[in-house]
């Protein structure tokens, strides 16, 4: 069959650095291709030379054959080619069908015309199968409906090619499937689905090819037959992957360092309970908004909070990060751009701001004990940056969750709870940081690991505490461990009956 | 000659009150009088006149009320005078921030039939003032430019100018006329705001820039006082001495102790203030009703008759 | 994007000048050659003493600044506290019998007492009440100004005691070795607030705060204590400045320290400490507080500006003087 879009030989460089070399990818009509690399193995660059944002340093892209060059965005949508953004780019404030015409109002006598606005967003969010009122502010819609609103926008557009970056980082498996169903339309109706996600079981289920690259260069293009997840990995990475997840560590004793008991996070949680053992990896898991970040946002101080909690055997309350520091307690937030890391400071400065105390000789800081602290962490935790100069907001994702961690170990913490410590990591940094925090558990420290991934929870930790709409909805053993048990807890059903509900939605 | 006629007025008007007082008809009247905040010297001795007087008056006159509102600018004291209209007043004693923000609002209060006295600054449309008591700028400049030319006779002056204002601009451009012909020129002229810290700040650049100066017209006596501070410091013996304005206690001291700097000031009285409100009052209780101008006029004030313009006790 | 890893000892300090910090520097230099083009007296040792003496005040006041400012805070009362505290402190001298030194001294302890006083009340409003620093400070400006009108009933307040004032007077035109007391008062706030700022604990966290309050929370920085001392160090500034500023002219008026709060916030950013927070840099702020007075002086030495157009000019040479700061930093 004729490739509706074609690339060749395709280069990109930012200055000395060469970021992509030699790409070749060929898009069919009723295909969805998926596009899959480790962070920085530029599928983003790819994916913004080929709708239009950015041109080539080298090569050439055929459309229908034909060789074309686009001068903008603007003008690869006028030749039918949409890209739907990873991040949210929707006005707040403005309402869903004033979002999906900005820019392209429609107008009679030059004044807008709300009424067919109005009209045409809710026949298309009706194919999407939503039921998203056009005249809803944006702000007070959940992020999965903004992403919906945003897929209404771009295809707003007349389309032969859609382009999705990550469209399922924000949304819960539920969601992720009536999504799938809305890109399964759009190849029965003969458009081309671009496809960039990390989340291989997805790729798997969604992609009918998949394209792998790997530090800018092509790997490998196979069809999804006989392509297995491991198999993906094994391309992006360069690597055997077999053993993400390493062997759990055997130190977990029967000592309980930490119980919590009645834990009530107004708004967030109600009643919550569980205890934590020594050299334990203790998993949460959920849907997002069940309340376990708030949950242990309220247990380190960051939030107002009730609840009994027994620390070695003594009744302890926080009233801010710095008493749960003291007592040897760390959180590293799921927003490590937010919450985590001064993206405007360097490393340096990062590394030692939650105890700057070691570092201090008399009054001073001694900055030289701070460059040594510096080169250990870039050492132990494998931090790789192309200068010690750098920004904390110049790493990529994976080396900022490593500084992160790097920060709080300063600490020397007993008990470390980290949120969400993959989300937008690569998969190559995963696996360091799965070594790392099984080390820590066979080093006897405990670690409660947030995570909505539950091949992470199953795969990492002795133990899953799973919560729903701000409850501990149970706990799954060891031995228990399985998707089907974790999602059960988490939604209240089973997972074939989500799967309806999914289906139904879409 | 004007001002002493005023005096007359103004003393008759008192007496006239205080001596009818007891006898007079019982009569309530209330007085509104609107001024700006005290911001700066002069105007802080306008407030104390202005309270000082309300007592007075209100003393005099049985069943007078005086109210006294001050502003910290044109748009607030066109607010104010919303509020004191809201009052029931039955004069209005108001020296505007500027002519053009509070012709307005002053003619309004006027149609509702209150009687308007209108202080030191006038309005653009003189028809809505019942009576006007002025400050004469254009005289201020005038006789300040005299004295430079009958004691200087000739040489170089530098200028220190206040806000950039109405007022400013009459007092330096009648200064400058009274300068033409003479032997006195002035050789430059800034901005200080009516600002001490500015003026010395302006005279240490005068004195690196102009090595040889006869005397200096700071226009103000805040601003003389920067000046001078500024001169001691440069230890520069070629100025012979500095005129400043507006009668500042602690300057008319200096005239009256024969400081060499200070030789001399020009009157622009904040008791201006106390002029009107007594006419004012004095309209409603006695006989003789009073309209028209008082204009009183800048008088040059040296050693022989500084003790008149001496008031210890005013802030100002 | 290509990362290596950084081999231990490999490349360790970063031995380039950051232009970013020389910047303001670069300006100074180029106003100075402006100044002696229009005018050969601008180079005069007096004059350069002069116009570096009267920035002490902005200067030592837009160091405090500089901390309030890196932490994402900001404080538009600096010109009132200091109306309020020299006027508090002339009151106090008055009060005062004696004539010698030690009655000096308690005035200037008055002095830095009511600037930490103000500096707190600022602080513990915008931490406590949690309210935009813009608000508090603005409604504590009117405060402060109102308290030094009414304590001078509208007029001045003025330093008494003759003898007083002559023995108070070097403060401000008296000099070590040549070098102006003003200026050497400045430079020691300089640098003792560089060492704060740079080498202290509590300076790191000042510029945590300043580039992201929920890192700094969630790294265990005490926030509240951090941001109310911010306001604190600015109130002592004040203070300093305000021990400087009364020996000049022996008086406080109700104009006293009028736009200060302005001109400080200038030199800051001159100086190149972002508005927004996060960076603070301390010298640049003194350098760009000397800038200001640079200017003003020029302008009056020039023979060309109408001083109708003073103004304009100055705040296009302070615009001229960032963009080539903008510049620099691009071609970095």
């Amino acid at each position: 069959m004729d490739s509706v879009l074609r690339a060749e030989n395709i280069s990109k460089s930012f200055g000395p650095i060469e970021v992509l070399s030699g790409i070749s990818l060929d898009l069919q009509p009723g295909e969805v291709h998926a596009v899959i690399g480790e962070n920085g193995a530029g599928k983003s660059t790819l994916m913004r030379i080929l709708s239009g944002h950015i041109a080539p340093t080298k090569g050439s892209l055929y459309l229908g054959g034909q060789p074309i060059t686009f001068s903008g965005p603007v003008d690869a949508e006028s030749h039918g080619i949409v890209l739907v953004h990873q991040e949210i780019l929707l006005a707040e404030d403005l309402t869903v069908a004033q979002n999906l015409f900005l820019g392209r109002e429609i107008k009679r006598f030059g004044l807008v015309n709300d009424r067919i606005m109005r009209e045409r967003t809710r026949g298309i969010l009706a194919e999407l199968g939503t039921r998203i009122d056009p005249d809803c502010e944006v702000r007070r819609l959940s992020i999965a409906d903004r992403q919906l609103v945003q897929i209404a926008r771009a295809l707003l557009v007349p389309h032969k090619i859609v382009a999705f970056d990550e469209p399922t980082a924000v949304l819960t498996p539920v969601e992720a499937e009536s999504l799938f169903a809305i890109i399964r339309k759009l190849r029965s109706h003969g458009v081309a689905v671009l496809y960039i996600s990390h989340r291989l079981n997805e790729v798997k289920a969604i992609a009918d090819r998949v394209t792998v690259l790997r530090d800018g260069r092509h790997i490998a293009t196979r069809g999804i037959e006989g392509l297995e997840p491991l198999e993906m990995a094994r391309l992006m990475v360069g690597r055997d992957m077999s053993k993400l997840y390493p062997d759990k560590p055997s130190t977990i004793s029967e000592h309980v360092i930490l119980s919590v008991r009645d834990m009530v996070v107004p708004g967030y949680v109600e009643n919550a309970s569980f205890t934590l053992r020594r050299g334990e990896i203790l998993g949460f898991g959920g849907l997002i908004g069940a309340g376990r970040t708030e949950l242990f946002e309220g247990l380190v101080g960051l939030r107002s909070c009730q609840g009994r909690i027994t620390l070695r055997g003594e009744s302890v309350h926080f009233r801010d990060a710095r008493e749960a520091m003291a007592a040897g307690i760390v959180y590293l937030s799921e927003d490590r751009k937010g919450k985590g890391l001064l993206l405007q400071q360097n490393l340096r400065v990062n590394l030692s701001l939650a105890a700057l105390d070691r570092f201090s000789r008399g009054p001073f800081i001694d900055v030289g004990a701070e460059e040594q602290a510096l080169d250990e962490a870039i050492r132990n935790f494998d931090i790789r940056t192309r200068s010690r100069d750098l920004l904390a907001g110049q790493l990529s994702g994976g080396n900022q969750q490593k500084l992160l961690l790097a920060k709080m170990m300063m600490l020397n913490p007993r008990i470390i709870i980290i949120d969400e410590p993959t989300r937008g990591v690569d998969i190559g940094t995963k696996e360091q940081i799965y070594r790392f925090v099984a080390q820590l558990a066979e080093d006897g420290l405990s670690v409660v690991v947030i995570s909505s991934e539950m091949q992470e929870l199953i795969g990492l930790c002795h133990r899953v505490v799973v919560m729903r709409n701000g409850h501990v909805a149970g706990e799954v053993s060891q031995a228990d461990l399985s998707e089907d048990s974790i999602v059960y807890l988490a939604t209240g059903v089973h997972e074939e009956r989500a799967a309806e509900i999914a289906a139904g939605h879409a | 000659m004007k001002a002493a006629l005023l005096k007359v007025a103004l003393a008759t008007g008192l007496m006239a009150g205080v001596a009818t007082g007891a006898t007079a008809q019982q009569k309530n009247v209330t007085i509104a009088v609107s001024i700006p905040a005290a911001t700066h010297g002069w105007t802080g001795g306008v407030v104390y006149h202005a309270q000082e007087t309300a007592k007075q008056l209100e003393k005099g006159y049985p069943g007078l009320k005086v109210i006294v509102k001050t502003s910290p600018d044109g748009a607030a004291q066109a607010n104010a005078l919303d509020d004191l209209m809201a009052q029931r007043v039955d004069a209005l004693v108001v020296l505007p921030f500027n002519s053009d923000e509070l012709t307005d609002p002053v003619r309004e209060v006027k149609k509702r039939g209150t009687f308007v006295t209108v202080v030191d600054r006038g309005l653009k449309d003189p028809s809505i003032q019942d009576i006007y008591v002025a400050g004469n700028n254009a005289e201020f400049g005038r006789v300040a430019g005299k004295y430079f030319v009958d004691n200087l006779k000739e040489g170089n002056v530098v200028v220190l100018r206040g806000i950039p204002t109405v007022i400013d601009e009459e007092r330096v451009s009648n200064f400058e006329k009274a300068l033409e012909g003479s032997g006195v020129k002035v050789i430059d002229k800034q901005y200080a705001n009516w600002n001490r810290d500015d003026a010395f700040k302006v005279m240490q650049d005068f004195l690196s820039k102009h090595p040889k100066l006869d005397a200096v017209w700071a226009s103000d006596d805040d601003m003389a006082l920067g000046v001078l501070e500024a001169i001691r410091q440069a230890k520069r013996e070629d100025i012979k001495f500095v005129l400043g304005g507006a009668g500042m206690k602690d300057m008319i001291k200096k005239v009256m102790d024969s400081d060499k700097m200070i030789p001399a000031n020009v009157s622009y009285p904040p008791s201006m203030i106390s002029t009107a409100m007594g006419v004012t009052a004095a309209h409603f209780y006695t006989n003789a009703p009073m309209r028209g101008t008082y204009t009183l006029d800048a008088q040059l004030i040296t050693k022989d008759n500084a003790q008149e313009h001496y008031f210890p006790d005013s802030p100002f | 994007m290509t990362e290596t890893v950084l081999r231990r000892g490999a490349e360790r300090r970063k031995s380039t000048i950051d232009l970013r910090a020389l910047s303001p520097f670069i300006a100074l230099v180029a106003l100075a050659i402006a100044g002696a083009l229009i005018n050969p007296d601008f180079l005069t040792a007096s004059n350069i003493l002069n116009v570096v003496t009267r920035s002490a005040f902005i200067a030592i006041i837009a160091v405090g600044a500089t901390f309030v400012i890196s932490a994402g805070g900001l404080d538009l009362s600096v010109g009132s506290m200091a109306a309020l505290t020299a006027g508090v402190m002339i009151l106090t001298l008055n009060s005062l019998s004696g004539a010698d030194m030690s009655t000096i001294a308690i005035g200037m302890l008055a002095a830095l007492a009511l600037g930490a006083m103000c500096g707190l009340a600022n602080g513990l409003i915008v931490t406590f009440g949690r309210i935009e620093p813009f608000i508090v400070t603005l409604g504590t400006m009117g405060i402060f100004r109102s308290l030094v009108v009414w304590l001078a009933a509208g007029g001045t307040i003025t330093l008494r005691n003759f003898e007083l004032r002559e023995l108070y007077r070097p403060v401000y035109f008296g000099s070590v070795f040549g070098i102006p007391v003003p200026i050497i008062a400045f430079l020691v706030v300089a640098a003792i607030g560089a060492l704060i700022l740079y080498r202290t604990s509590f300076g790191r966290h000042v510029v945590a705060l300043g580039s992201n309050e929920d890192v700094a929370r969630y790294s265990g920085v005490p926030i509240w204590r951090v941001r109310t001392l911010t306001y604190v160090i600015q109130g002592i500034c004040v203070g300093i400045a305000v021990l400087v500023y009364v020996p000049r002219l022996g008086s406080a008026t109700p104009t006293t320290g009028l736009l200060w709060e302005l001109q400080a916030i200038t030199a800051v950013v001159i100086g190149g400490t972002a508005l927004k927070g996060g960076v603070g840099r301390v010298w640049g702020t003194v350098v760009g507080a000397v800038i200001l007075e640079l200017v003003a002086n020029i302008m009056v030495l020039s023979n060309f500006v109408s001083e109708f157009l003073v103004g304009a000019v100055q705040g296009a040479i302070i615009i001229i003087a960032m963009l080539v700061q903008r510049s620099v930093h691009r071609g970095r």
